[in-house]
């Protein structure tokens, strides 16, 4: 592997920053982590799509408009997101994922 | 083929429909009518059988050869094309035999039973029972293959265990019905044995050679008496073996030594019961068994030779212990026993060279339901009018209740063997088949034991009918009902004169049976001992003579021993109890309770415990579920990656 | 190489391990802020990666919209959903074993994946012209090769998305809990 960066490499370097975000999915206790760690995978994503663009077919811009819709929708499902949280901050005064098990058994 | 040839499924069948009829309809409405009903389809079946004997005879008269055959077969699980358990009719002379036996007697039991039932609130579930009966015993008497006769000998054994324990409150009742149940039951075991040995090595010969043979089955008993399977079975050096086993079954079933302490037992059940099943019918059906398979038994000469040793040892066993008995039904039940000895040995003496004892047997099978019967139902007619069956609180009956004093008297005359009685004729020809096939013992048994027969049945007859009444019971007694008086002159009709019928021209084994060859002095001794017999016994009890008691006193210790019937109720008890219960049936019921259903419960509580570790995983919590969730699918991917490389 | 390529060599470097950096506080600090300051810094080298790649506009956007827009909100549910001082304790270390593994185990497969596929690259210098225009031009195209559909549905997905927080995150007053408690009991 030459040092470079060519196309591999930011392959590669898209998956690492997804995989760290599914690390903190996994294992964040508060929810606002769990968020912050989806945004990343969603970051991620988005780095894919421009890379792709950029190497494979460099003659259109279709890749470039994914991510502009990928930031619209990750802004909209933060949105709601945050919603719940602080409705469930609420009534239970906690934010712990680990307390959310009401479906246990 | 006439009607009822075709028909002749009816025979056992009405019975059946009767039996559901009377049990599911008609006895719970009215117990009345279901006496009736119950009476009205044996008299029919028995009308059958009737017609049945007269066209067979017609069609093939005395002298003439006598073919078996099948009326009527029915599939009804095939294992192989050779291995079926088939459901059928056989007709053949011993059928026919049998089946008017059965229906007849059973016809007029029935009709007793309205009069001796009539106050038994039970009496519904009664005839049902009896019923039932009469099926069974149908059933078994045309089975065409050995596998039916066994399934109906097992019908039969459940129907004696309802009526035994017909009065089911009585502790000694329900415990005399496990009993007969359970011996029979365990003779059953080695009859099974025995079956399935002649099944497994008959299957085999009948693959072997007749590949073109169909319709024929290895349970067949026309293939199990037929020279070329004999042959072949004795050269597998089964054929002993499997006809031993069988035996086994029969002697359980006919109460030979040592399985004869149900039948004792079994006379608490009520009195017709007592005749049909344990006198007439039931208890013959060992005897018929022998009698069917006899080429089999006679082709394993040791086979044969066993029963007839266990017939005589039976014979003179049964009728030294009824010297001693004092209950009338329990004198009776052993008379039973010693003349079923009396059909076996008869049996095991023939060959099939001089089948003088297969007739004889049979013939005096066909006499002794007669006379038997007759004998319980007049004791049930005492024991309705005086209330006791101890002979000692009865007496003087004879100008109380004339007609059954009569009646019981022509049928102690016939058992005793009095000519012209039935009786006589019958017994005669057995003890000239054991001494023509060269048995001197067993002719002096059947002697001896036809002296003791008529002492101990005079005995009975003096103490309940002559002298002075010994109660106030006996002496307010009054004659039976007529529908109770009816079926003893038919049965005492039928005592006297069926030892005239030339049984040897109907019922043979092969094809001639000559004259009966032996010399007149068989029946003169015969008739001496009994005359001694009743002598004898006239001496002891027809007055108020002390000398019974002096013998007893001279005996004593023996006489304990006699009349406690030798101990062997106690020994068997003994070897259950203590050894067989502790020693054998604790540590299986051990074995049975912690390993087999241990098992049982160790798959249960482990898929129990992986329910358990499994919910574990079930937290409720949503990055539980994403972890195994990705993880899962990662590892999946994996495989089918690595799978399809 | 030339300088240019150098450039863009240590470039990539620098601010790829700046990301990974900022991207592992991000999901390992105790504290949310900094784990939201990380994110923040995580999606600012995204922005320079686009850059990279000679896509400005997108990165504007990035800086824009990401950072400036979803970080301060993040911020803005951190303050509003925290009982303490903002500390979380350690999550369960067979979690973060099983987390871990996970994490692992799909960047290897995948890894590999990509490794083995061989892809058509043609890889040219820049991509075509004034990305803003071409991007408004693509957005209102109506032909079939056109995305104006899917710009509609997403301005319809931020009205929603809009409107549904508000309702979930609405407060009820006293009263009209009382009036509802009121009507159920009768």
């Amino acid at each position: 592997m030459s040092l470079f960066p060519g196309f591999m490499h930011w392959l590669v370097l898209s998956t690492i920053l997804f995989s760290i975000g599914i690390y903190g999915v996994l294992c964040r206790k508060s929810a606002l982590g769990v968020l912050i760690a989806i945004e990343l995978m969603l970051n991620s994503a988005a780095i894919n799509f421009i890379v792709f663009n950029r190497f494979i077919s460099p003659a259109t811009l279709d890749g470039a408009l994914m991510v502009i819709f990928i930031i619209a929708v990750a802004a909209a499902e933060a949105v709601v997101a945050m919603a719940i949280f602080v409705a469930i901050f609420r009534s239970r005064k906690t934010v712990d994922v680990n307390k959310f098990n009401t479906m246990r058994g | 083929m006439g009607f009822v040839f075709e028909h002749s499924w009816l025979i056992p069948a009405l019975p059946f429909f009767s039996f559901l009829i009377v049990g599911l309809i008609v006895s719970p409405l009215s117990r009345r009518a279901a006496g009736v009903v119950a009476t009205l389809s044996i008299f029919a079946s028995a009308v059958l059988a009737c017609w049945l004997c007269w066209e067979y005879f017609h069609l093939y008269p005395p002298g003439s050869h006598q073919p078996t055959f099948v009326a009527w077969n029915f599939e009804w699980l095939r294992y192989y094309q050779f291995l079926s358990v088939n459901a059928g009719v056989l007709v053949d002379p011993p059928a026919i035999l049998l089946m008017v036996i059965v229906t007849v007697v059973s016809a007029f039991i029935h009709l007793y039973s309205i009069g001796y039932m009539a106050d038994d609130d039970g009496s519904g579930r009664y005839f049902t029972y009896l019923n039932l009966f009469t099926f069974s015993m149908l059933g078994l008497v045309v089975a065409p293959n050995i596998l039916q006769m066994y399934i109906f000998w097992e019908l039969v054994g459940i129907s004696s265990f309802l009526l035994i324990g017909f009065y089911y409150k009585k502790r000694s009742a329900v415990a005399a019905s496990k009993k007969a149940f359970i011996v029979t039951r365990f003779a059953d075991v080695f009859f099974l044995i025995g079956i399935l040995l002649l099944g497994y090595h008959g299957f085999q010969i009948l693959s072997e050679s007749g590949a073109g043979q169909t319709g024929v089955q290895a349970f067949d008993f026309l293939f199990l008496n037929h020279p070329a399977t004999l042959s072949a079975l004795a050269d597998r050096g089964i054929l002993t073996a499997a006809c031993i086993l069988i035996f086994i079954g029969a002697a359980g079933k006919s109460a030979m030594f040592p399985l004869h302490i149900w039948l004792p037992d079994a006379m608490e059940g009520p009195t017709p019961v007592s005749a049909l099943i344990h006198a007439a019918t039931m208890v013959v059906a060992g005897i018929y068994l022998v009698a069917r398979l006899f080429a089999a038994f006679a082709a394993s000469g040791t086979a044969l030779l066993v029963a007839a040793y266990v017939g005589a040892f039976t014979c003179l066993f049964a009728a030294v212990i009824a010297c001693t008995q004092n209950d009338i039904k329990r004198v009776l039940a052993f008379s039973t026993l010693s003349q079923l000895g009396y059909m076996m040995f008869a049996l095991g003496v023939s060959t099939m060279d001089n089948p003088l004892g297969y007739t004889a047997s049979l013939f005096h099978l066909f006499t002794h339901a007669f006379f038997k019967a007759l004998l319980f139902l007049g004791a049930g007619a005492v024991i309705h009018a005086v209330h006791t069956n101890e002979i000692w609180s009865m007496g003087g009956l004879a100008k109380r209740m004339p007609i059954t004093h009569i009646t019981f008297l022509i049928a102690t005359l016939a058992i005793v063997g009095v000519p012209p009685l039935s009786g006589f004729f019958s017994k005669d020809l057995i003890l000239a088949a054991a001494l023509g096939n060269n048995h001197p013992t067993i002719f002096a048994v059947g002697l001896l034991v036809a002296g003791i027969t008529a002492f101990y049945m005079f005995r009975i007859y003096f103490v309940t009918f002559w002298g002075k009444a010994r109660s106030e019971a006996s002496k307010s007694a009054h004659e039976a009902p007529l529908v109770m008086l009816v079926p003893l002159i038919v049965l005492a009709v039928f005592a006297a004169v069926s030892g005239f019928v030339p049984m040897g021209d109907f019922v043979r084994a092969g094809e001639e049976v000559g004259e009966h060859g032996g010399s007149i002095l068989i029946p003169i001794l015969a008739a001496a001992f009994g005359l001694i017999g009743i002598t004898v016994a006239w001496l002891f009890y027809s007055g108020e003579s002390p000398l019974s008691q002096l013998v007893v006193n001279r005996l004593g210790k023996a006489y304990t021993i006699i009349s406690s019937k030798f101990y062997i109720d106690e020994i068997y008890l003994f070897v259950t109890q203590r050894i067989i219960f502790p020693y054998i049936g604790a540590p299986i019921a051990w074995f049975d309770r912690h390993v087999v259903d241990g098992a049982v419960n160790l798959t249960a509580n482990l898929t129990r415990l992986g329910g358990v570790v499994l919910s574990l995983l079930q937290t409720g919590q949503a990055q539980t579920y994403g972890v195994w969730l990705v993880n899962g699918a990662i590892v999946l991917a994996l495989c089918i990656w690595l799978f399809t490389k | 190489m030339s300088t240019g390529d150098f450039v863009y060599t240590l470039s990539f470097y620098l601010f790829g391990v700046i990301a990974v950096i900022a991207a592992l506080v991000a999901v390992t600090s105790n504290r949310i802020l900094r784990a939201a300051v990380g994110l923040a810094v995580t999606l600012v080298s995204g922005a320079a990666f686009y850059i990279l790649l000679n896509y400005d506009f997108i990165a504007a956007i990035q800086v824009l919209v990401y950072v400036g827009g979803i970080v301060v909100l993040i911020i803005y549910a951190i303050m509003l959903t925290s009982s303490s001082e903002l500390v979380e304790s350690r999550p369960a270390s067979l979690r973060k074993a099983l987390a871990f593994l996970a994490a692992i185990l799909f960047f290897v497969f995948s890894v590999t994946a990509i490794l083995k596929t061989n892809f058509s690259v043609e890889s040219s210098e820049s991509p075509p012209g004034e990305i803003a225009a071409a991007l408004g031009r693509m957005i209102l195209d109506t032909s079939s090769s056109g995305y104006v559909l899917p710009f509609e549905v997403i301005s319809l997905l931020l009205l929603a998305a809009a409107i549904g927080a508000i309702v979930i995150a609405r407060s009820y007053s006293p009263q009209a809990t009382g009036a509802e408690k009121g009507k159920r009991a009768a």
